[in-house]
């Protein structure tokens, strides 16, 4: 087991108030590797990825990626370093269109320039085009009936549409390690099947990419992760994979109880 | 500067800031429960004003000999009662209604509502574009030493103010009614869900700022002799910035607010004696400040955008 | 690599051209085009107020049976079939209205008001529309240009082209004080800001009498080439009312500004303001420099009010902190309220309507400041898109 780790994260803490909704967590990803985590309602899941994507700056700890430390960057620094990130409720902009939603997320690749903007119409017409193309593409991956909708207002979409979207816009940049919170929240039970085989599918594409993935779905933990964590009262309870998460008595007292039986 | 001109200063700062405070309390409650800045405010009391004078000439032409002790007691009665039902009827058949709208969009369109009423008053009140003078209800009793004149009329003007701010007070942090206002004001949904009723408490807000809002108006009245039609707007842009500076959704941060604004402003004018014009200037000046400083307000707002 | 999930993937069908639409005509373009401006024409031309409402009440049924039988759908194809077609109709509907009116100085002072109007408008639409920047002091940022104009022009030689840069330059310089408050806060509290300084602005220029204190000042006229503004036109035997070159200085610029607005909408600048707007946070998480764009933002749209303002005060020869109250700022808001938040077109056609239809229609004038804000308010309640819906963006005109 001597994998690079893209992700390191030591005695990581947040507190809110007196509230500690991580505390002393250290928590790694290797290069390339799906690694699932778990835990029950309130157990920090989410807070992980707010601290890790400079949403919230640790109370304490370090986070080192792609050995650089980036603890306390900005989220837009953390973004152009290669962490890319969907919101459990999702934060699509739903007045906009599939296509802008999705050029959002490939924000790094654009030219902000005026000159480029304003003046010089013709070369951004050329990088448009480029743009569509490769939002084309990308979306024509996760479902070819979207490409058609691409000018269409997020908000016409269903929910699933949505949620393929967000994952549009978090790939588009070409990130290396991608937090995914419960993609599947909201969903049957079929959508979710189906949307997990098509990021699974996105994670084949890039090998490298890593992806951290939060799901309340046992079903689906098992299935996709290489690795899981188990978080609890903002610790971590346990780490291995998803069979010895499964076996182990205490993860199975503080969380998985009932789960685990409906699976086998 | 002589020590009586100074209190003076300060009495006059005092009487200003339980004003704004009455106005600023009203921003900050409908803030509260509906999170909407009504920006008619201001209007409210300004109309209460007028209803009180109104009040007034009826029953002064109906029982010409009331005692002015009565016949206060019966224009401040009347004009909250009225604009108690006032804030009611608004809150049912326009501010309900905002509530899902872009925050611009309530505060574009209550600001248009206030214009609909300083308008309607200074059209249709009649002769309504001319200053009002407001009678003296208060005894004229005052001490007079030197530059300083303490007058009674003041002193009984604050308490009935600060009595008013503390009986809302009480009613909000004592009664089961209170409990309720606060329940819809941190979480509406959860509250309606334990069986508050939400448009009830919506209604009883409303009743209870506009209420403030009048006596403010025929505070302005009997403290300045005089009411006009265009007096809202500044007074609902003090009140609404007391109640910002002082941290929305606070009572405790609205009180503050008001008598800080006033204090700015009395500020402004001691410390610029022979620009003593600029103390508006001064006070807002300071009002963009706090914001740069503290953007949420002294006593900021306890809620935090969770991602 | 991640780049190569691009290359697998399967390559769909044509992409779609955003709002492709069959081929229309530019016929329909053009006759609502005659049709809108001989109706603004009849409507600058009456006199007698009963006409005038007549003109109103026609001009609302025969927009709204315009809408039930589709023809707006018709305009609409046509219009964005011939990609310039639009621009160059409005331009020369102006340009029309310019011949018509060449010896009205009212009609033709009120034709620039509106032009003057549009790009502050405009403006605020980068800010609010765009970006969600709340501003309620957009006519401060127009006096400050119109101050601008009255002390350059009555102080110096700078020759009064600058003179108009210059307003731009002097409020966006003035309204970068405010960059640190509004943004620090959001929401209601840089409302507050926005007000304050509204406020503040107006009682500042009564109580200074460096700048003519509440009686105001005078400002000199507009001098182009040796060509001096504020004489009637005489070319030949051709005489024309002084106004006409305030139109065209005011055309070129409201044409500026909307060129210069709309590439700004269908950029990558226009995407990120619209990122800031809709969700900072979801901005933030994709590298968006929120910070940047509401700096841009609130520049770029103070800029256009000051220049505006600078000229508009070269046109009035007189100006007073009366002009640039905190209720003309409420009026410049509602404007682009009406016309639809964030539609450029839709800033043209409120403020033609907001400028003209209380100067003409006397008989209101007392009553329009309570007319005028029941049908905003009416406005928000039951329409809040306002007339003409910003619609998605494309970022490509349709050839
Ligand atoms: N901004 C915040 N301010 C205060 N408390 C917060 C904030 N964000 C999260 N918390 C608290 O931190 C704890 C952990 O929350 P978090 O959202 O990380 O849980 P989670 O594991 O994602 O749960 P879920 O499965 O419900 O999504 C909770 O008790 C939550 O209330
Ligand atoms: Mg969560």
């Amino acid at each position: 087991m001597n994998q690079e780790r893209i992700l390191d994260c030591t005695g990581l803490s947040m507190h809110f108030g007196g509230l500690a909704a991580l505390s002393d967590l250290d928590l790694f990803v290797n290069r390339g590797e799906v690694l699932g985590l778990v835990g029950p309602n309130g157990s920090g899941k989410t807070t992980f990825f707010n601290v890790v994507s400079g949403i919230y700056r640790p109370t304490t700890g370090r986070v080192v990626f792609q050995g650089e430390d980036i603890t306390g960057l900005s989220p837009q620094r953390i973004y152009h370093s290669g962490i890319v990130r969907t919101f459990q409720r999702s934060r699509l902009c739903l007045e906009l269109t599939v296509f802008d939603n999705v050029m959002i997320g490939n924000h790094k690749r654009l030219d902000l320039g005026f000159w480029n903007n304003l003046v010089r119409r013709g070369r951004f017409l050329a990088q448009y085009e480029e743009g569509v193309e490769r939002a084309g593409k990308l979306l024509a991956a996760l479902n070819p009936a979207l490409v058609a909708r691409m000018f269409d207002p997020v908000g016409d979409l269903p929910m699933i549409d949505r949620r393929r979207i967000e994952i549009c816009r978090a790939l588009v940049g070409r990130p290396s390690l991608l937090f995914l919170d419960e993609p599947s929240a909201g969903m049957t039970h079929d959508e979710t099947r189906q949307l997990m085989d098509e990021i699974l599918n996105m994670g084949s594409y890039s090998e490298g990419l890593s992806i951290v993935l939060i799901e309340h779905e046992m079903n689906v933990i098992r299935r996709v992760t290489d690795r899981c964590v188990v978080l609890n009262f903002g610790r971590k309870l346990f780490e291995g994979s998803y069979d010895e998460v499964a076996a182990d008595p205490v993860v199975q007292e503080a969380y998985l109880g009932k789960e685990v039986e409906e699976v086998e | 500067m002589d020590f009586g001109l100074l209190t003076q200063f300060a009495i006059n700062g005092l009487m200003l800031g339980m004003m704004y405070a009455l106005v600023a309390v009203g921003f900050t409650l409908f803030f509260g429960v509906l999170d909407v800045i009504v920006f008619s405010h201001g209007d409210v009391v300004m109309v209460g004003g007028f209803a009180g004078l109104t009040t007034f000439y009826w029953l002064d032409a109906i029982y010409p000999g009331l005692s002015h002790g009565l016949m206060l007691l019966w224009v401040a009665l009347a004009s909250m009662a009225s604009m108690a039902l006032l804030g009611i009827v608004m809150a049912r058949t326009m501010i309900l209604r905002l509530r899902s709208a872009p925050p611009l969009n309530t505060l574009l369109a209550t600001m248009m509502l206030g214009t609909v009423l300083r308008e309607a008053v200074r059209l249709f009140y009649p002769n309504g574009s001319n200053p009002k003078p407001f009678p003296a209800l208060l005894p004229d009793w005052s001490l007079d030493m030197g530059h300083l004149s303490l007058r009674l009329d003041n002193l009984i003007l604050f308490s009935l103010g600060a009595l008013l701010i503390v009986s809302i007070h009480l009613l909000i942090t004592r009664t089961r009614l209170g409990m309720a206002i606060r329940a819809v004001a941190q979480d509406a949904e959860t509250a309606r869900i334990m069986g508050v009723n939400f448009n009830a408490i919506v209604f009883l807000t409303f009743a209870l700022g506009s209420a403030a809002a009048a006596f403010a108006g025929i505070m302005n009245g009997l403290y300045y002799n005089e009411i006009n039609f265009g007096m809202g707007l500044l007074l609902g842009a003090i009140g609404f910035s007391a109640a910002v500076i002082g941290g929305l959704g606070n009572i405790y941060g609205a009180i503050l607010g008001g008598f800080a604004f006033a204090f700015l402003q009395t500020l402004g004018a001691v410390a610029l004696p022979f620009a003593s014009a600029y103390k508006d200037v001064f006070a807002f000046g300071v009002v963009i400040l706090i914001m740069a400083w503290r953007p949420t307000g002294f006593i900021a707002e306890k809620t935090s955008e969770r991602v | 690599m991640p780049g190569s999930i691009q290359h697998n993937a399967s390559v769909p069908g044509a992409v779609p051209n955003p709002g492709s639409a069959a081929k229309a005509g530019p016929l329909a373009g053009i006759v609502a085009a005659v049709a809108v401006t001989a109706y603004a024409a009849a409507f600058l031309l009456s006199e007698s107020q009963g006409l005038i409402l007549a003109l109103l009440v026609g001009g609302a049924v025969a927009a709204g049976l315009a809408v039930r039988v589709g023809a707006h759908r018709a305009v609409a194809r046509s219009l964005a079939a011939h990609g310039r077609l639009g621009d160059g109709l409005a331009v020369g509907m102006v340009l029309a209205l310019m011949v018509i009116f060449h010896d009205d100085h009212y009609a033709l002072f009120l034709v620039a008001t509106i032009l003057l109007y549009v790009v502050a408008v405009l403006g605020l639409n980068v800010q609010l529309g765009f970006t969600g920047l709340i501003n309620f002091s957009c006519a401060s940022f127009f006096g400050i240009g119109g101050y601008t104009a009255a002390m350059l022009g009555g102080h110096t030689g700078v020759p009064p082209l600058v003179i108009l840069a210059c307003g731009g330059v002097t409020a966006a310089v003035v309204g970068s004080i405010l960059l640190l408050p509004v943004l620090r806060t959001s929401g209601h509290y840089s409302a507050l800001v926005t007000m304050a300084f509204a406020l503040l602005f107006k009682v500042f220029m009564e109580v200074n009498d460096a700048f003519g204190g509440p009686q105001g000042v005078d400002v000199a006229p507009m001098r182009l080439f040796g060509w001096d503004f504020s004489s009637d036109v005489e070319i030949g035997s051709y005489t024309g009312s002084f106004y006409l070159p305030y139109v065209l200085l005011a055309l070129a610029l409201a044409v500026g500004a909307f060129v210069l607005v709309r590439r700004i909408e269908r950029s990558w600048i226009g995407l990120s303001l619209d990122a800031v707007r809709v969700d900072e946070v979801a901005g933030a998480c994709f590298g968006i420099d929120i910070r940047r764009w509401k700096i841009t933002a609130f520049t770029a749209g103070n800029f256009l009010a000051g220049v505006s303002g600078a000229l508009y005060a070269m046109m009035l020869a007189y100006i007073s902190p009366a002009n640039f109250t905190f209720a003309d700022s409420l009026i410049f808001l509602s404007i682009l309220l009406l016309g639809g938040i964030g539609s450029s077109w839709g800033v043209v056609l409120a403020t033609a309507v907001v400028v003209v239809v209380p100067e003409k229609f006397q008989v209101i004038q007392e009553y329009r400041f309570i007319i005028y804000s029941s049908l905003v308010l009416l406005m928000i309640l039951f329409r809040p898109m306002g007339l003409l819906p910003r619609k998605v963006r494309a970022y490509r005109r349709q050839a």
